[in-house]
């Protein structure tokens, strides 16, 4: 059994279908990306799968129970942190947790010492009496994921998860996702920040104008444009004729400047590596940097986008 | 995975039972609610009541009608604009329970308040006026009643989809006043004539004649009719504000 299985998924406001017939799984113990451009139907999918709005069309099973036939035993399974970090500001980080407790039926005995454990997890123990309106938005944002693990959920959903946060919250928020998922739970998160989900994501499935474009992990899908790969060279000097002797090595498509290193594009970078130590050791240059460059997710997500977009006016004409 | 257990009833009023504890505590005792719930009522019977020829027979009853009707009625309003704006609403729609409970937790919560705030004219018609409690039962039924009929109707225009409380209490309130005339309040039924028919599609003509009946007043339609009149408005406010919100959680 799946953690979460998509099938046909449709939803329409009026004329505009926000998503398009989309199917995919996410398997336990996986963290799935859920990539797009911004109104490319993200959250309205977080939405549907957690019973936030109605499907149109097509069903959604969370841990095997239909969002829509057995509400109440899929919620039971998942937790979520939306983009914009619900708590309730009149109310202690202590209370806030207290009520996510009862929501979920847990004994005041299990609650409590839960609600112990999250504080001291998230560094909120000094704050437990505080009211929320207090907090930072890192803070706020800390509460909200521990709300949401209140119940041990065998999911947890986040929408644009580091979105606003500092980059120090931001590295703290993923290191505390990658603990939860080597603990088992699944993570469904939404993004549109490509390397939070190269760096994150086991798959990663690239939504544009409510259609999936590609499903794959990140690797895989950098492979998809594997004629942007590249080779990074800095030498010890630059000579005159450096660029002119590079843009001639076979299999170099185009060279261009990066500060002091010149990055050569190939299909081939075993091969331009060869030519570059021979043309090192012929002209007695020192090499000071040598890296080959995959292509990037921004690459293949770019890519995605623009043939995504150019068939959705296809269609729509 | 959790298991699904017999005892889902139970755990859902619980559940239910914690909004309402929730609402309690973060909205009841706040600005909006206290004025359009306890002191704009009151000082709108004052402004009715004061040189009038009304005994307290009359009045404490009246005044007890108007306090829960208002009270109750704007704790829904006032709590779930507010979550919606705050997204917190959305913690509850994404929680392990139905739509029914989440409704019926955010009616429970102005049901309570209702009832304590009934508490404050009926001390003052014992304490001030010296009036007596002749039926107790009719008085927790018919305070019981009014704030739960109230609480729901609340509940009901609180399905309006807007996160501004103000939005809401303005539509209430156009229909809120008007009824506060046609309900036996400050014109006896019986001195409406040809019109009295128009009190009995009040809500608010009920829990008035069955208060003065607690108190041993005289009441028009009966205790049996009374109740059954707060009942099918209950259960009218309750299942159209189900509906409403469902329409509106749907279309979002």
């Amino acid at each position: 059994m799946n953690a979460i299985e998509v099938k046909n998924l449709t939803k329409r406001f009026g004329d505009l279908t926000a998503v398009n017939h989309i199917s995919f799984e996410v398997k336990k113990g996986e963290i799935f990306g859920f990539l797009g451009p911004n109104g490319a139907g993200k959250t309205t999918t977080i939405r549907m799968l957690t019973g936030l709005t109605e499907p149109s069309e097509g069903t959604a099973r969370i841990m095997g129970h239909d969002i829509q036939k057995e509400p109440f035993r899929a919620k039971e399974c998942f937790g979520i942190v939306p983009e914009v970090s619900n708590v309730y500001d009149d109310f202690s980080a202590w209370n806030n947790l207290m009520f996510a407790g009862e929501l979920y039926g847990i004994s005041r005995t299990r609650r409590t010492l839960k609600a112990e454990a999250l504080l001291d997890k998230f560094g909120l123990s000094n704050f437990k009496k505080k009211k929320a309106n207090g907090f930072s938005k890192g803070m706020k944002r800390k509460l909200t994921i521990a709300m949401a693990l209140i119940n041990e959920p065998d999911i947890l959903f986040l929408d644009e998860p580091t979105s606003g946060l500092d980059v120090q919250s931001a590295a703290i928020l993923r290191e505390t996702l990658r603990e939860l998922n080597e603990n088992g739970t699944a993570i469904f998160l939404t993004t549109h920040n490509i390397e939070e989900a190269n760096i994150m994501c086991d798959r990663v499935a690239i939504i544009v104008s409510g259609k999936i474009v590609a499903i794959d992990s990140p690797e895989r899908l950098k492979r998809i444009i594997q004629v942007t790969q590249s080779v990074v060279v800095a030498f010890d000097s630059n000579p005159i004729s450096l660029y002119d002797a590079l843009v001639r090595i076979p299999r170099v498509s185009h060279v261009s400047r990066e500060g002091d290193k010149c990055r050569l594009y190939t299909d081939d970078p075993s091969a331009v590596l060869s030519s570059v130590f021979e043309y090192a050791r012929t002209n007695n240059l020192k090499l000071l940097t040598m890296n080959t460059l995959g292509p990037c997710l921004e690459d293949v997500f770019l890519r995605l986008v623009e043939s995504g977009k150019q068939s959705f006016e296809a269609n729509k004409r | 995975m959790k298991s699904e257990s017999p005892y889902r009833l139970f755990r859902e009023l619980m559940r239910a039972w914690a909004i309402a504890k929730k609402d309690f505590r973060l909205y009841y005792l706040t600005p909006g609610v206290i004025m359009f719930g306890i002191l704009f009522p009151v000082f709108l019977f004052i402004s009715f009541a004061v040189g009038r020829d009304l005994s307290s027979m009359e009045l404490i009853p009246g005044l007890m009608a108007i306090t829960i009707f208002f009270s109750a009625s704007s704790t829904g309003p006032m709590a779930v604009p507010s979550e919606r704006k705050s997204k917190t609403y959305d913690r509850l729609i994404t929680a392990p329970l139905s739509p029914f409970s989440i409704l019926l937790g955010e009616t429970l919560g102005g049901f309570v308040f209702g009832g304590i705030i009934a508490s404050v004219p009926l001390v003052i018609g014992i304490v001030w006026y010296g009036i007596e409690i002749t039926n107790p039962i009719a008085l927790i039924l018919g305070i019981g009643l009014t704030s739960f009929c109230f609480s729901a109707m609340g509940i009901m225009f609180a399905a309006m989809p807007t996160e501004n409380p103000g939005d809401v209490m303005m539509v209430l309130n156009f229909i809120r006043l008007p009824l506060l005339f046609v309900s036996g309040i400050f014109i006896p039924i019986k001195a409406m004539g040809d019109y009295s028919f128009v009190t009995v599609l009040s809500p608010l003509t009920y829990p008035v004649d069955i208060l003065r009946y607690a108190i041993g007043g005289g009441n028009y339609y009966g205790l049996a009719w009374d109740a059954a009149g707060l009942l099918i408005y209950t259960c009218l406010f309750f299942a159209c504000g189900f509906l409403l919100h469902e329409r509106t959680r749907k279309r979002a």
